[in-house]
């Protein structure tokens, strides 16, 4: 049933991972030199299930690649064939493990986008083709935010799988069906959670809501109307002063999803490729068109342009903010621009 | 899932025509599939080898192959330009949203084009043009850089017949007698009443920004007002992101804008003269 919580020993968590693989890639943290990143795992053993600091780059880059071949073509005397890259996509089965609130919630912020007058196959083959089991938070960053962005502590929706860790052993939550059926398959694996058990569990969750109340930021759904009406604020020149447009901003962003296309060729121009790659709206050539005419010149204009995306924009799009309250583009920006801080000068609380 | 919208379908160059030193229109017919649009639309052409670049559909409605006309300027257009009789490109589309021909039956119309802006309304005169009695008075204003960069010179002869057309240049040569000046200097030449016309634009941003206030100032209702916005349509899905105004995706709920909509935008448009 949705929502049951079973408990699983760490040793058999690592077991039901084992089981997984047979029919799946894991995916998860994994230490890469100094760093842990969202990666493959050769072995279950490597993969970090409850690391628990913010991994730098999100796992979007699993279901929109920085860069990927949509099809391949080759060049004949007079005629093409076209050869689709979705079959490879689509008999890969995956599991990802060990993502966090923000960023599986920023996963159904992609099937949104991705998902509306059209489909893109590529993006939502991959989600459909991927398990995903979240991981409870055991700390709070200093740029964290999700709680006012409404993606977490606890994922509405997204994930499949839900754990949390307690001393030794982890609880592990429904979230889905798929969810259920995977378990439903290694019930061998489980234990049934104490009403204490339960207990600790809820009381993580208010603790790093506490936490994160401390950063006295309102709700992010609630800047709407606000942002509506200052878009010819002065403020934003000030910001824009600072920005130095270098995309960081998008590229460690969870839901941010603009791409540029173009065609890449063999040297006998034999064979081409249709190659789509991560842009950016802090590029100038963002909107450049044919006669050379830039719609975004203003840096002013490409600031707003992300923040509104993120809160205004995608509320109109997709009906839900896309802002998930990571707090990476916090993190990285070399400017020290600082999201929470925009949202708090312009929202009268 | 369904078929992959990335993916463009074979298309044959049935026949292209020069229009103006820098300018060609070609006439493109499927593989396999008929090609059904509504004037003002766009398609997403291939070049294999060079690229995809979006070009609005400038030909007849209701015939198996269908027109563009297209300005030599980028990696893909310079491309197209090589290409021959009988040659292969990749064709998505149509995409996007059209002129509101609703809107049209039974008023009158008044069509401002600028240089290559003549392309997506080229359609809409020939519908307007076989279903005459359809529409009210139709008046084209056109302007162009110079007389030889004026497009469809045999049509815009016949036309007359029709429709009320009236042009301008910006410089003119010995051959030119008519009107100098931009395509603004026209509406000294035409009465309209604005309560009962529609007016439709397509032009370079300048261009449309000079006439919608024109348009303001004759007092034409914001809803009587479109435009159709050039904007980056690299996917043509609602995807990509680049062609957005205030997060709206041209390409999906575009080219053509309700200056009513264009207002309610919080971005600047340009365009909209405001």
């Amino acid at each position: 049933m949705l929502g049951e919580i079973y408990k699983i020993t760490q040793d058999d968590l690592y077991e039901l991972l084992k089981r997984l693989a047979r029919n799946h890639k894991i995916i998860g943290p994994v230490k890469k030199g100094s760093r842990v990143i969202f990666d493959y795992a050769d072995k279950v053993s490597e993969v970090l299930v409850d690391y628990d600091k913010r991994i730098l780059l999100p796992p979007k880059k699993f279901f929109l690649p920085p860069r990927e071949v949509l099809f391949e073509y080759e060049i004949l005397e007079n005629d093409v064939i076209i050869r689709d890259r979705l079959g490879e996509i689509s008999r890969e089965k995956r599991v990802l493990i060990g993502v966090k609130s923000c960023d599986i919630t920023s996963i159904e912020i992609l099937k949104k986008t991705f998902d509306r007058h059209f489909k893109d196959p590529y993006v939502l083959t991959r989600i459909k083709n991927t398990v995903i089991i979240g991981v409870m938070c055991r700390d709070v960053s200093p740029t964290c935010f999700c709680y006012q962005a409404g993606s977490g502590p606890l994922p509405r929706t997204g994930c499949d799988l839900f754990l949390t860790r307690l001393s030794d052993d982890y609880l592990i939550e429904v979230k889905s069906e798929q969810g259920q059926r995977i378990l439903n398959n290694n019930k061998d694996l489980l234990k049934t959670a104490s009403s204490e058990d339960i207990q600790i569990r809820n009381r993580i969750i208010d603790e790093l809501i506490e936490r994160m109340k401390r950063n006295n930021l309102p709700e992010l759904a609630e800047a709407y109307d606000s942002l509506v009406s200052s878009y010819e604020s002065e403020l934003w020149n000030m910001y824009a002063e600072k920005c130095l447009a270098c995309g960081k901003c998008n590229f460690v962003c969870p839901t941010c999803h603009c791409f540029d296309v173009h065609d890449e060729v063999s040297l006998d121009f034999r064979y081409g490729a249709r190659i789509r790659e991560w842009d950016s709206c802090h590029f100038l050539s963002f909107t450049r068109v044919a006669s050379g005419e830039i719609f975004r010149k203003d840096r002013s204009s490409r600031i707003k342009q992300r923040i509104y995306h993120k809160l205004v924009y995608s509320v109109n799009d997709i009906g839900v903010i896309s802002c998930v309250g990571c707090g990476r583009c916090v993190e990285v920006c070399p400017a020290s621009i600082d999201i929470r801080e925009v949202i708090r000068k312009f929202v009268r609380r | 899932m369904r078929e992959n919208p990335y993916i463009p379908r074979k298309a044959i160059i049935e026949d292209l025509k020069d229009e103006t030193p820098d300018t060609r229109t070609f006439r493109i017919k499927l593989e396999k599939e008929r090609f059904v649009f509504t004037p003002g639309q766009f398609i997403e052409l291939t070049v294999f080898g060079y690229g995809e670049a979006p070009f609005s559909i400038s030909g007849k409605v209701g015939e198996s192959a269908f027109e563009i006309t297209v300005r030599r300027i980028g990696t893909v257009t310079k491309a197209l330009f090589r290409k021959k009789k009988g040659d292969v490109v990749g064709i998505r589309g149509p995409l996007g949203k059209g002129w509101p021909l609703e809107r049209l039956y039974g008023n009158d119309v008044l069509i401002i084009a600028g240089g290559l802006g003549l392309a997506p309304l080229r359609s809409l005169i020939q519908l307007i043009i076989e279903n005459r009695r359809r529409f009210g008075n139709v008046t084209l204003l056109y302007g162009a850089r110079s007389p030889r960069d004026l497009l469809y010179k045999e049509e815009l002869i016949k036309w007359r017949d029709m429709v009320d057309v009236h042009l301008t240049v910006d410089k003119g040569d010995e051959s030119w007698h008519g009107r100098i000046g931009v395509v603004t200097v026209l509406f000294d030449d035409i009465h309209v009443d604005p309560k009962n016309t529609i007016a439709l634009q397509c032009g370079p941003p300048i261009m449309m920004h000079f006439v919608s206030k024109k348009l303001k100032q004759l007092g034409f209702p914001d809803e009587n007002i479109y435009l159709s916005l050039e904007r980056l349509m690299k996917c043509g899905m609602g995807f990509c992101g680049k062609c957005t105004i205030s997060g709206t995706y041209v390409c999906l709920y575009g080219p053509v804008f309700c200056y009513s909509d264009i207002r309610g935008f919080i971005e600047n448009i340009p365009e909209a003269g405001v």
